[in-house]
Parts: C-alpha cells; structure tokens; sequence
C-alpha cells in the first residue's frame, strides 16, 4: 500500500517535471526564435524581405554588413557616422546621468532637510505627466538656446532629466544601515569622506545599474533624436535604421544587431546588479 | 525548531537591549543640546515675526534695506557682497527685461508681425516661455531675500550669545560638510527645473491658450480659459474620437498590465521550482528579450507581421490568402498583436523583479504551511501571491502607468495611419500617440496640452487610488 502510494507521487512528480521543463522549452523558443530571425536575416544574400523562404533568407551572405559599413555616402544611410554619434550621446550622457542621480539620490537619503519631503512629493506628481508632455517646449527652449540639431543639445535634456529618476537608487541608498555612517562621523569624517570611503564601495551594485540603465536609454531612444535632430549625418542609429523599407530588410536586420550585441553582452555580464537595482526600487517606500 | 527560534529570539532580544541603550545615551546627549538651544529660544523666537521685529537689531535692518548691508556692517565682506551684488543684478534684470516680460506674459504680445511693413512684431510662445522663467527669477529673489535676512539676524543671535561673525571660510566648510546637501543638489535642481518643470508649467498653461492649428506665430496666441476642454467634451470632430481613444486607452492600460504581470509572476515562480536544472540558462532566453532596445523589437515584429513578410508567405504558399494583420481593417487583430508584442517586451522586466522578490522571501512560511498540511496551490494562494503582490504595487503602479503611456507599440506598428470616424488617428492609437500626433505631427498644441493634462488626471488618480487602497499602503509592517 505504501509503496504503491510511493510509487505515484514519483510518478505525478515526474509529470509535473516535465510539464515544467515543456513549458520552460517553449517559453525559450518564444523568445529566442524573433531573435535568431533577425539574426539569420541580417546575414541574407538579396536583403528584400520578399526574396524570404518563410522565415529564413534561401541564400546566405555578408553583403548587408559590408554595404552597411562601407555605403555611406550614395544612399545617405551613414550608419558609422550614425553609430558614432549613438555612441558619442550615450557615453556622454551616461557619465553625466550617472554623477547627478547618485549624488541627488544620496544626498536625499542620508541629509535631512525640511524640504525633503515636499521634494519627495513633487518628483512623484512631476512624474505622472506624460513623458514627451513638454516636447514642443523643450524643442522652444532648445531653439532658443540654439541647440537644436546638436548633439550637446540632446546630451542636456538626457543629463538634467536624469535626477528625476532618483528615487529607485534612493531606495537603494536607504537600505545602507545609518550606523556606519554615524560610526564615521563620530570618528570625525566629513560628509564628503564618508561618502568617498564608505558609501562608494557599498553601493557598486546600484551605480552599475544606473549607469547601464543611463547608457541604454539615448541608445535605444528614438523620439527626441528624431525631433531634435535635422541633417542626416546628425542622425543616431535609431532615427536611421526607422527610415529603411522592407526591400533593405536585412540591411536593417545588419544594423539592429551591431548595435543590439553590445548592449546584450553588457547586460548578461551585469544581470547580477540589473536585478538588484531593479528590486531596490521595487521595494515600497 | 523550537531551540533555532529561542535561538533567534535571544539573539533579537540582545540587540534590543544594545539598541535601547545605545538610544538612552543618544537622547541624553541630544536632550542636553535641546536644553541650550531653549534657552536661546526664550530670548530669540526665531519663528514669531512680531517678535523677530523686536528684536531685530539695526543690522537686520540694514539688510532689509539692502540686501547684504548688515552682512558687511558685521563685517562679513564677501557675503555681504555677493548678496549685495544679487540685488543689484536682480534690480537690474527686472528693469531692463523683467517687468516687460511679466507685462508680455499677461498680454502674450500686442503687435502682430507683418514682413511686407517689416513690423517685426510679437513672439507669444517665447514671451510666455521667457515670462515662466521670469516667474522662477521673481521666486528666487523672493527666497534670496529671505535667507539674507534669517542670516544676518542668526549672526545677531551669535554675536549676543557671545560669539563671532562667522567668517567666509566657515560658510564654506559648512556647505561642505554640514550643509553639503545644498551644494550637491544645486545643479540637479536647476536642471530639472528648465528641462522638465518649465516646459511642463509650459504645456499646462498653453492648454489654456487658442495655441495651435493656424495660431501659430507671427500670429499672435491668446489666453482662452477651458475652451479647449470644452472642444474636448463637444466638439463634433474631436469629442467622439476622444472617448473611443480613452476607452480604448484604459482597456489596453488594464490588460496588458495584467497579462504581463501574471505571465512574469507565473515564469518567475516556475523558475523557482526546485526541480529545475541549469535556471540561469532558462533565465537567459528572457534577459534577451529584455536586454534588445525596444525600436528594435518593434520594427522587426511590424516586419514580422506586414504583409510581405514571413508570416503571409508561409499563409499563401499553403494556398491561403494574404491576410493584412495591421492594416486599415484589422482593428482586433491589431491590438491583440499589440498586446502579444508588448508581453514580448515586459513579461522579462516583471520576471527579473518578481525572481528578485521571491528569492527574499522567508521559506519558514513554507515550513510552517506544510507542516499544517496545506497544498501547494493553496500555499500559492495564501503565502506566495499576497507577498509578491504586496512587495510589488509600486511596480504595478509604475506598470501601469507606462503602459497607459506605452507610445512605441503603436507608433511602430501602425504608426502614421489615419482612419476615418478619428480625428487624426487610428483605432489602435493611444491617448499618447493622438497627442503626438496632434501636437508634433500637425500642430495642433493647445488641444494636445488638454490631452496631457487629461492623461495626467487619469494616471495620478488610478495610482492614488491603487496605491491608498493597496496592503503595502494599509499595513506597512506586515511583511517585514
């Protein structure tokens, strides 16, 4: 009797394993297949998405990727340039997000002021509006400081909105036990050194996930580039790759994935800080 | 069991004992500094204005007056001379432009342009812009104002208390350390405020302005008070299409968060099982997804889903026809695309938070329900869901408020179609996409600011509502 009962739980064990791992096996298809598409596309011979077999191209080839890099000036598809300039307004304005929400975000978890809350407050109602909600005064006010088609313009609008956004590393900073810090300062360390020797070493995960999350936004972004930017050798890669048809389907495909494995490698090796920067700011408060 | 619990509990009691001892001698300290600063309180009120002007003493005055006069009669010359130089600037300022641009914000310009007369004539955009701006400056000068006197009538205190004028390199070691918050979140501040305040305070009050279509300059704006609601509620063209957004709008925003919550949360917990081997790698095919920009995504499913593409060669080599999934006709299929395409991107997002969540959690729970007997689905039921849905509202908030904003899905699957019965838009557009269209794409800007202004009413409302009504709200310490 025991052993039969043994018997079939093992057996609705079993069952219920590899239900899982079915589920698990079509989970990952669901997500690798559009994937492995544009990849395989991006290597296609003829590169219109109507000489396809189904999913697949019939013929494969580099062509895409050598036209991509080497067509600059014909067709006006400059992608080095494009890539360039992603690059250049992405690190640029990754290091400059990155100082202002830590500093912003510290500063309002260990200081208290009286303005702290009604600060608190107002960052959450501010960001209840639409994102793009002030578009057409920002691109008023970028006319007015003649930064429109520049790259120094977009670069401003990133950083500065960047601190709106503190709250999630805030977060993060409030789970840092306040011992340590008055510890130090009972020791005689100015805010400033506590903040050098202590507070940098800590919060590593939480700057790394500002700094990625601050460095995918303008690469991956594609509104205010195309607003703010006029000439096509001003263009990112975004604003770029949106104007090709379905005939240049695999030239796209080429496009999207140099500039997609980059950032997927970075965020593989990272996923670590990625989820702890997440959770902090899941957590309520 | 039971020696790991007392184990527990004796160890939580230590660390009491130390905390309230550690908290006894700090109240005594911070008591003793209470003490002298109530008997300075006694003297100096520094709250009550009546008594602030009985006491104040003629340097307070002075920089009454001037600002920065009684800073440099207590011999304070460096901060005496920068406040007095900001009122000599702000003195300036508001004489040569200023008081015009305030005059100009009220009347948004008189002279309308005319090339042919070669009138230059009025700017009533960056007149209202240049006039909020000038707001901002009057409030700073209001403020500046303020802080000079509260510090020369500090330094009042001090120097009766017995001490000296506190000298600039003071000041300066105090916003470097005790002060540092001023000096780190100076730059922040101002940055958000020109770059997300200013032009938001922009976009409210031009959604009472007649701003748009063929008002635009040279023509000269005027203030018009809700008239733009009022077009929002009646008007023949644009009232119907409103409501058919916004009820659209508010069934995508409820939906596909709840798809792709329960699809995350349920991927999440079947990545926790015990029984799973290698759960990195399984982890790995959705980080992809997640890991891909979203313009990238977008444009590859639009490819993916047109009527050239792989979808409708597979339908017509078997001999079916061409079915055109995002056209003019396909209203439901659209959105279901939409939806599908939009758990392609945001179920990884929930799946990692959610993996983050579950993995804090306390599995003596667990212990303890099947000790009791429970069964897994009701263990499901009554531990795992509560805790993650508790741990998550402001992630739901925020989900759901990105996406009633979710602008890409549509832009990129059906971006520029206008269909008719719609002012302007699709019957898969969203609220954000009919203001972009409205307000980027043809000009209509006063409309689309009443459209923000009505997205913000309905976003701050829902998350309020959600978030007062939520556990994580009601009982905070429940789970921790």
């Amino acid at each position: 009797m025991i052993k039969k009962n043994s018997k079939n739980v093992k057996l609705k064990r079993a069952a219920s394993t590899s239900l899982t791992y079915a589920i698990l096996i079509g989970v990952s298809i669901v997500f690798l297949f559009p994937c492995l598409w544009l990849i395989l596309a991006s290597f296609s011979k003829s590169g219109s998405i109507y000489s396809f077999d189904g999913f697949f191209p019939s013929e494969f080839s580099f062509d895409s990727f050598i036209t991509l890099f080497t067509d600059t000036s014909s067709s006006g598809y400059n992608y080095p340039k494009w890539f360039l300039n992603t690059l250049f307004i992405s690190v640029m304005s990754c290091i400059f997000s990155t100082l202002l929400v830590i500093a912003t975000a510290y500063t309002v978890s260990r200081f208290e002021f009286k303005a702290k809350k009604p600060l608190m407050k107002t960052t959450l109602v501010l960001g209840m509006f639409p994102s793009f909600m002030g578009m057409t005064a920002v691109y008023i006010l970028m006319t007015q400081f003649n930064l429109v088609n520049s790259h120094w313009g977009l670069i401003l609008i990133y950083s500065c909105g960047a601190p709106m956004g503190y709250l999630v590393q805030k977060g993060f900073f409030d789970t840092i036990p306040t011992s340590i810090y008055e510890a130090a300062r009972i020791d005689g360390a100015s805010n400033a050194k506590v903040f050098r020797t202590i507070t940098l070493p800590l919060s590593k995960p939480i700057i790394v996930f500002t700094a990625l999350t601050s460095f995918t936004w303008p690469w991956s972004d594609f509104i205010l580039p195309k607003l703010l930017l006029k000439e096509k050798d001003m263009y990112t890669v975004a604003v770029g790759l949106m104007n090709l048809g379905e005939t240049e389907f695999s030239r796209f495909a080429a496009g999207a994935v140099f500039i997609a494995v980059p950032i997927v490698i970075l965020y593989f090796f990272l996923i670590k800080y990625m989820i702890s920067g997440m959770t902090a700011g899941a957590v309520k408060e | 069991m039971s020696t790991k619990l007392s184990l527990k509990s004796k160890t939580k009691k230590i660390g009491n004992d130390v905390k309230e001892k550690f908290s006894k001698e700090h109240m005594k300290e911070s008591f003793e500094n209470k003490k002298e600063e109530v008997a300075v309180k006694t003297v100096y009120k520094r709250d009550n204005i009546k008594h602030f002007f009985q006491t104040a003493n003629s340097n307070v005055f002075a920089s009454m007056c001037l600002m920065g006069l009684g800073q440099l009669m207590y011999k304070q010359i460096v901060k005496g001379l920068i406040y007095l130089s900001f009122e000599i600037l702000s003195i300036v300022y508001f004489v040569m432009y200023g008081g015009k641009a305030i005059y100009n914000f009220f009347t948004l310009g008189l002279i309308t342009g005319d090339p042919w007369l070669e009138i230059a004539g009025d700017n009533s955009v960056v007149m209202m812009l240049m006039g909020i701006l000038t707001w901002f400056i009057v409030v700073l000068t209001i403020v500046m104002y303020y802080t000079n006197i509260k510090d020369v009538y500090n330094t009042q205190i001090r120097v009766l208390k017995g001490g000296m004028p506190e000298k600039i390199g003071e000041s300066l070691a105090q916003l470097a350390d005790k002060k540092f918050y001023k000096t780190i979140l100076a730059l922040p501040l101002i940055g958000v405020l020109i770059f997300n305040v200013l032009p938001i305070i922009f976009m409210i009050l031009i959604a009472f302005t007649d701003y748009g279509g063929d008002i635009v300059p040279p023509e000269l704006i005027s203030w018009v008070g809700l008239e733009n609601f009022e077009k929002l509620a009646t008007l023949g063209e644009i009232a119907p299409t409103f409501l058919k957004i916004l009820s659209w709008n508010l069934l995508w925003a409820f939906s596909s968060t709840f798809i792709n919550y329960a699809l995350g949360l349920g991927l999440a917990i079947l990545l926790n099982k015990k029984c799973v081997k290698g759960k990195a790698i399984w982890r790995g095919f959705p980080i992809l997804a997640y890991a891909i920009p979203g313009f990238i995504t977008l444009i590859g499913f639009k490819f993916m889903f047109s009527v050239g593409g792989p979808i409708n060669q597979i339908i017509s080599d078997a001999g079916g026809d061409v079915i055109s999934f995002l056209g003019i006709d396909a209203k439901w299929t659209a959105r279901a695309i939409g939806l599908v395409v939009n758990a392609w991107i945001s179920v990884p997002t929930i799946m990692l938070l959610t993996t983050g969540i579950l993995s804090n959690m306390n599995t003596d729970l667990y212990e303890a329900a099947e000790i009791d007997g429970a069964s897994k689905r009701k263990q499901f039921f009554k531990i795992t869901l509560p805790f993650v849905i508790f741990s998550t509202t402001p992630v739901l908030i925020s989900q759901f408020i990105g996406n009633f904003n979710n602008f890409g899905i549509f832009y990129f699957l059906r971006g520029g179609l206008t269909l008719d019965g719609y002012f302007l838009a699709s019957d898969t557009d969203l609220l954000i996409n009919w203001l972009y269209n409205l307000s980027i794409d043809n000009n209509y800007y006063a409309i689309g600011a009443a459209i923000s202004l009505v997205i913000f009413i309905i976003t701050s409302a829902v998350s309020l509502g959600v978030y007062v009504r939520s556990d994580a709200y009601k009982k905070e310490d429940t789970f921790r």
